[in-house]
């Protein structure tokens, strides 16, 4: 009985990293947007979209950044209400978002 | 009794202000936030997606497509790749109700390497503009400009003419840049202007 315990414990533990493994994550925002502000999220090789929700108008950049050249890898830029950086890879990066103008809303999130 | 008053008249104001700017910041951070992240990628990832537009560059490299993309979300999104799967692209999307955003013309520069302008193995800039548009020139860091080549594509219900242009390495390896996309109309009047830029 007690071993069955301790497995449930761990099925749950599982299901719980697999969760957080796969969850996406919000690193910058929502806030107000100043030139020339940037964020990073933290480095993971879970990371493939890298998302900035934004007020339309707000010119803004996304990018991964690998943890070895430091390069940027699919990169965007515009003013459209969204706009995204897929990296399909399992290299370990962060998400790097970047705002050119400012005085508006946004967010940056990352998600596998 | 005149300066209590006058305390409390500045008093009133400087609520009203307060309140104000609280409510403006809810209000837009309400709106905004109405974006939910996890259903927006949700609908990004299985909405069908259907080629516009080719892009070839001047100096031979390989062509990139132009694709779109109408989402569940009700968002019109545009993405250019060697091919609809390729695993390092970037894309834009906006309301499927105002793809243009108000303007002529809405642009996106998609670009891998960096960030140092020198180390950007390809840059394309790609988007949408108005009907109503009948020439669009890039605007380079050195100076000079390039011709934009427009076509007409049917994205959805509606119509547009679609553009891409994919810079050559030749300038990129010497810093030479783009700095803005301007639309124009017949008459040579401008209708858009949108900066962009390598780095940030």
């Amino acid at each position: 009985m007690r071993n069955l315990g301790v497995g449930l414990a761990g099925v749950l533990a599982a299901l719980l990293l697999a969760g957080t493994a796969v969850a996406g994550t919000t690193y910058a925002g929502p806030k107000m947007w100043w030139p020339n502000e940037g964020a990073g999220s933290a480095y993971s090789s879970g990371w493939h979209y890298n998302y900035f929700f934004k007020e339309s108008g707000l010119d803004a950049t996304v990018t991964f950044i690998d943890n070895v050249s430091y390069s940027w890898h699919g990169t965007v830029r515009g003013t459209s209400s969204t706009i995204y950086a897929r990296w399909y890879v399992s290299n370990v990066k962060r998400g790097h978002c970047f705002s050119h103008s400012g005085y508006q809303w946004g967010s940056c999130y990352v998600t596998d | 009794m005149s300066r209590t008053n006058s305390r409390r008249g500045a008093l009133v104001v400087a609520l009203v202000v307060v309140a104000s700017a609280v409510l403006a910041t809810g209000v837009i951070a309400g709106h905004f936030q109405s974006v939910d992240p996890p259903s927006f990628h949700q609908a990004l990832l299985t909405g069908e997606i259907t080629q516009v537009a080719v892009v070839q560059t001047e100096d031979g490299s390989p062509g990139h497509g132009i694709f779109a993309q109408l989402t569940q979300a009700g968002h019109l999104c545009l993405f250019e790749a060697p091919s609809a799967t390729s695993r390092a692209h970037g894309g834009a999307c906006n309301p499927v109700d105002n793809p243009l955003n108000g303007s002529a013309l809405s642009a996106t520069l998609s670009y891998d390497g960096g960030p140092a302008i020198g180390d950007v193995t390809s840059a394309t800039l790609f988007g949408l503009t108005a009907r109503g548009v009948a020439r669009a020139r890039v605007l380079m860091s050195d100076g000079s400009s390039r011709e934009v080549k427009l076509r007409k594509a049917k994205v959805g219900s509606d119509e547009f003419q679609v553009f891409g242009y994919r810079f050559k390495k030749a300038d990129l390896k010497r810093g030479i840049g783009p700095t803005a996309i301007v639309a124009f109309d017949a008459n040579g009047m401008e209708l858009g202007r949108q900066p962009t830029g390598i780095g940030g």
